[in-house]
């Protein structure tokens, strides 16, 4: 299958996506929504391009059109670049402290400021909900809809069945998720409200509350598995790390005595 | 469907009810949801937090499914509805014919946006795009009779009488 | 409810037919049991004539009727019927099989109609119509011009036949196109016929229905044929009429479209601000099961086709065909982003058919009569009838069907009568708020409506909505109007159309309030323009249209709005007041009277007075004042 990117002819497996045949061949197309792991969900348009297939031109996403025959495809035209500067202009003023939009502002040298800035925190991207999705937790979701759209938990309380796998916090493109662990509690909070609160385990080893409380049924299942997983739910990494070591030195350092350490001290 | 009561606090949800819309009217098929939330609505003239719980339950759908459905839908209201609810169409046709300037000069009247509730309980304000009446436009709708070519004025007067019971 | 007593008779010794020809036995017992010169009194009791108690109307009829039984020669039926289509008369009245007209007919005329024209065979004058500016009344339905300059194909027994009752369409021809699919005719040919015809989607895009049909019949797997009757553009209310008055056209068609497609499931998905649409379906489905035409072994001939209503919970965007599948499925329904088409994955991941209600309650005369009678109506590349809802400043505000390439002159003033009031004609708005757009009519009145020409001037058909509008209407305030209703409506999954939307929004709110600035405008159109482009569905791509066709075409009322802070159609509350012309006023007192802010005061017989302070331009003396004396300032 031949690709005419940008007027340079490139081969292409069938099926593929246009934004990755441009990642194969080295084309930056912006995005934003977007991460591999995930479907597409083409929301942001950030990548969109132009398609000219049969003789037909058309504005596509990148992110989800599949290519499957010869075309041709511009990633950078003049239209574009506006199309993409006033996409940006929007998304900053709906988030104005965020470091990737200032960088895509620069590249396509958004006019900031055109629009008045309303402060959502948050590009509706929709990543932190798809990947809660995806992982199983079932907390957030894009509720609302139009102008009112929002990621929220159902009826806006703070969700007790998080399993505080973090996903979202690591996958929002703006960083507006913070996970943070207190005592024995974990909280996710999303625009300064609290998604989530959960209880964190004490390691069986150190005493310590080191991981969420996670339904251990749901990871087999999501894990696709019948046996419980391999590693051990009930020590903390720095124990485990340990013990590991420890067994690993009495396999096979028979003649070294190993000092006995107090448990719960930290390395 | 016996007439529903018109529920002026949280009213206690009969889950028999519920389990018997689930079950018995829809079969417990997931893809009729809508519609099964539809059918408690009609019965509470909201969708009760516990109902939602149980229907979540019921069929295997996670409750931020239900919810991210009743808060995308327009027709649905988690929050409880007055005793009369007074509906503007909003339609083209009404618009041309002055129903912006009716809805705002109710919500001022009434104190309260479209989509409300008196604190009294007695009215919830609802536009709706359009309700194929375009002829006898603008049209309201107070507790499902309809109201042809409805003024300011006509509007005072309904309010007044259901004020006065 | 009123049924037809004779063809309830009928249908008692019938349980399901088991081949074609028993359908055409029962329906010819009906047919000769049916005089057709028998009187019949129909009452229309579509959505409009409801909503002004034709309802009421039909019950005192009906006791009328029984109540002067004995002084009556033969006993006229009184039927409750589908929408006639001539809204803004109702409530509707006409007598078979003379086809008299009555008109704003009130339930304490029933007694005096029965006395004087059912009994005395004389016209009760005061409720004929009589056309605007005429000095003759005219008596018979086929006389006014309303419905003489009307082709009514998809209409044809809407109006005329009891939807409750199967028994009424079954008289009238319904299945019997279906009957000669199942026995005749091969689902290639099927789909042959209809590509014959020309038949193209009057959902809006327009899409050759057979072309349609013949890929998803292709597609490997089980398929489903569905029907939109979400009809979301305010203002329009053409499928609600068919579905109200004629369900049987609509199952049929799906039904013949099953039979193409290998299908045996069938949704028909109906917004639920229609219960009139929902109920009727609802019936007709379980007339149509009990006998046979619908679901297992339809006429014996081991097809099979189930079908159930599902109601929409309200969201404009479910008219979009992959977000009213998600509907469908019991989900958020928002557009996907999936570069397929529904015929290889719609509902269910499964190759599906959606056709719109007035599609496939085309299909069944297509079949029976073949695609090139179809084709001889409408043009060249709109073959056909369309049906329309005129509304808005126009005398006769109602359901309209015209082949295409109907001028917008004919409809608007040939049938439509033309505008109120001595007002002028401003524009015409079609196509819906996301489709459509306000070309001028002064300088398109004499185009043709179909699906390329009113692409042309920057508008388009849509779905068949078509708003008039008088020199009262603000462009501005009618694209704020639009726009608002998108944002409200947009799902707010993709940026452009979210942020977009609610930017233009912004911006046009701001010029109705009086607070336009330079660049406004030209802000507006780099914000269309973009939405247009990069928006991800049919909603978006479509939704700055209103916009940028009201620029292209009334770029002065803008700039009046921004430069003068002025609204020269007198619609923007803070642009304008009302005073009252001293020199015309007679002092009559009747704005005063209306005025429900108690704005208004004078003595009788002098000028009155507005006081600006008290009134809210609600617009209840202009529209009142019989001596043209309020201005807008």
């Amino acid at each position: 299958m031949k690709i005419i990117l940008d007027g340079k002819e490139v081969t292409a497996e069938a099926g593929r996506t246009i934004l990755e045949v441009a990642r194969q061949n080295g084309v930056d197309i912006p995005t934003l929504c977007h991460v591999p792991a995930l479907e597409p969900a083409a929301m942001c348009r950030l990548c969109t391009v132009e398609l000219i297939e049969n003789r037909r031109a058309r504005m596509v996403t990148a992110c989800n059109y599949p290519l499957r025959g010869d075309a041709e495809v511009r990633t950078d035209t003049p239209f574009l670049r506006q199309g993409r500067k006033l996409i940006i202009e929007l998304l900053y003023s709906r988030c104005p402290d965020s470091t990737v939009l200032k960088e895509l502002a620069a590249r396509y040298g958004a006019e900031l400021g055109r629009f008045p800035e309303d402060n959502k925190d948050c590009v509706m991207c929709g990543l932190c909900a798809r990947v809660c999705e995806r992982v199983g937790g079932n907390v957030l979701a894009l509720c609302g809809r139009g102008v009112e759209i929002r990621v929220d938990t159902s009826f806006g309380r703070t969700a007790r069945h998080c399993i505080g796998c973090g996903a979202c916090a690591r996958i929002c493109p703006v960083n507006k998720i913070q996970i943070g662990d207190e005592g024995a509690e974990r909280t996710v909070i999303i625009y300064g409200k609290e998604a989530s609160r959960i209880p964190l385990r004490p390691c069986t080893s150190c005493g310590k509350p080191f991981g969420p409380v996670i339904d251990l049924s749901l990871i087999m299942e999501r894990a696709g598995e019948t046996k419980v997983p391999a590693f051990n739910l009930s020590v903390c990494p720095a124990c485990s790390r340990r013990n590991h070591a420890r067994r690993l030195a009495e396999r096979h350092f028979e003649q070294y005595e190993i000092e006995p350490r107090e448990t719960g001290e930290d390395d | 469907m016996p007439e529903a009561e018109v529920m002026c606090q949280e009213p206690e949800v009969d889950f028999t009810l519920i389990d018997r819309i689930i079950r018995d009217d829809f079969n417990g098929n997931r893809e009729a949801m809508i519609m099964m939330m539809q059918a408690i609505q009609r019965h509470y003239h909201f969708l009760p937090e516990p109902a939602l719980h149980y229907l979540s339950q019921a069929i295997s759908v996670p409750l931020t499914k239900i919810y991210e459905v009743a808060t995308f839908y327009a027709s649905f209201s988690l929050i409880p509805k007055g005793k009369h609810i007074l509906h503007v169409c909003t339609g083209t046709a009404c618009h041309l014919k002055g129903s912006g300037g009716m809805v705002k000069h109710i919500a001022g009247k009434l104190g309260i946006a479209p989509g409300g509730t008196t604190a009294d309980k007695k009215f919830t304000l609802e536009t709706v795009n359009c309700l194929g009446a375009c002829a006898v436009s603008p049209v309201v709708v107070l507790d499902e009779k309809y109201h042809p070519k409805a003024t300011v004025g006509l509007l005072n007067e309904l309010i007044d009488q259901v004020n006065a019971e | 409810m009123n049924t037809a007593t004779s063809a309830a008779a009928v249908l008692s010794g019938v349980k399901r037919f088991v081949g074609g020809q028993e359908l055409e036995q029962h329906r010819q017992a009906l047919i000769d049991r049916t005089d057709p010169n028998a009187p019949r009194i129909l009452v229309c009791c579509g959505t409009g004539c409801k909503a002004v108690g034709s309802l009421d109307l039909l019950e005192t009829m009906q006791n009328s009727v029984a109540a002067s039984g004995a002084a009556i020669k033969v006993m006229p039926e009184v039927k409750r019927t589908g929408c006639h289509g001539f809204c803004s008369r109702g409530p509707l009245l006409t007598l078979q099989p003379e086809g008299l007209f009555y008109q704003r007919v009130k339930p304490e005329d029933a007694e005096e109609i029965v006395k004087q024209t059912v009994i005395g065979g004389e016209l009760v004058k005061r409720l004929l119509y009589k056309p605007q500016g005429a000095k003759e009344s005219i008596a018979k339905v086929g006389d006014i011009p309303f419905f003489a300059k009307q082709t009514k194909l998809v209409l044809k027994r809407v109006g005329r036949i009891d939807p409750f009752d199967i028994n009424d369409s079954l008289v009238h021809g319904a299945y019997k196109a279906l009957n000669k699919v199942l026995n005749e005719m091969s689902p290639d040919q099927v789909i042959e016929e209809i590509k014959n015809s020309k038949l193209r989607g009057r959902g809006g895009a327009g899409f050759p229905t057979g072309l349609k049909w013949e890929s998803c019949s292709r597609q490997p797997g089980r398929h489903y044929v569905i029907c939109n009757g979400d009809e979301g553009d305010p203002g329009a209310f053409m499928d609600a009429s068919v579905m109200e008055g004629d369900p049987h056209a609509v199952l049929e068609g799906m039904a013949i479209a099953a039979y193409a497609m290998g299908s045996d499931r069938g949704f028909l998905y109906v917004r639920m601000e229609y219960p009139l649409a929902v109920q009727t379906l609802t019936r007709a489905i379980r007339q149509a099961e009990e006998l046979g035409l619908i679901g297992d072994n339809i006429l014996g001939t081991g097809f099979k086709f189930k079908v159930s209503v599902s109601t929409g919970a309200g969201a404009f965007v479910c008219g979009e065909s992959s977000a009213l599948m998600s509907s469908l499925e019991g989900k958020v329904g928002r557009p996907r982003p999936k570069y397929i088409r529904s015929t290889e994955k719609g509902f269910r991941d499964s190759p599906s058919n959606l056709n719109n209600v007035e599609t496939y309650a085309n299909v069944p005369e297509i079949i029976l009569r073949g695609g090139a009678w179809y084709t001889g109506y409408g043009t060249e590349r709109s073959a056909g009838t369309k049906v329309f809802s005129l509304t808005g400043n126009v005398h006769n505000v109602g359901l309209v069907e015209v082949p295409m390439g109907t001028s917008l002159r004919e409809i608007v003033y040939g049938i439509g009568g033309g505008i109120p009031n001595k007002k002028e004609l401003k524009a015409v708005q079609t196509g819906g708020p996301s489709g459509g757009c306000i070309p001028i009519p002064k300088k398109f009145l004499d185009i043709n409506v179909g699906f390329g020409k009113l692409a042309e001037i920057g508008s388009m058909m849509g779905s068949g909505g078509m708003i008039v509008m008088d020199e009262n209407i603000c462009m501005v305030e009618v694209s704020r109007y639009f726009i608002n209703f998108l944002v409200e409506e947009s799902c707010g999954q993709c940026t452009p159309c979210r942020e977009g939307l609610t930017r233009m929004k912004d911006i046009l709110t701001r010029l109705t309030l009086g607070e336009g600035r330079e660049g406004d405008v030209e802000l507006l159109e780099e914000i269309g323009k973009f939405t247009n482009s990069f928006s991800l569905c049919g909603l978006g791509t479509s939704a700055a249209n209103p916009v940028l066709s009201t620029i292209k075409y009334f770029r002065e009322e803008y700039d009046a709005h921004i430069r003068d802070k002025k609204c020269p159609a007198g619609v923007c509350k803070p642009l304008y007041y009302y005073e009252i012309d001293p020199e015309k006023c007679t002092g009559c007192g009747l704005c005063r009277a209306k005025c429900p802010a108690k704005a208004v005061a004078g003595e009788k017989k002098k000028p009155h007075t507005i006081d600006q302070e008290l009134c809210i331009k609600c617009m209840e003396c202009y529209k009142n004042c019989k001596f043209d004396s309020i201005k807008i300032m």
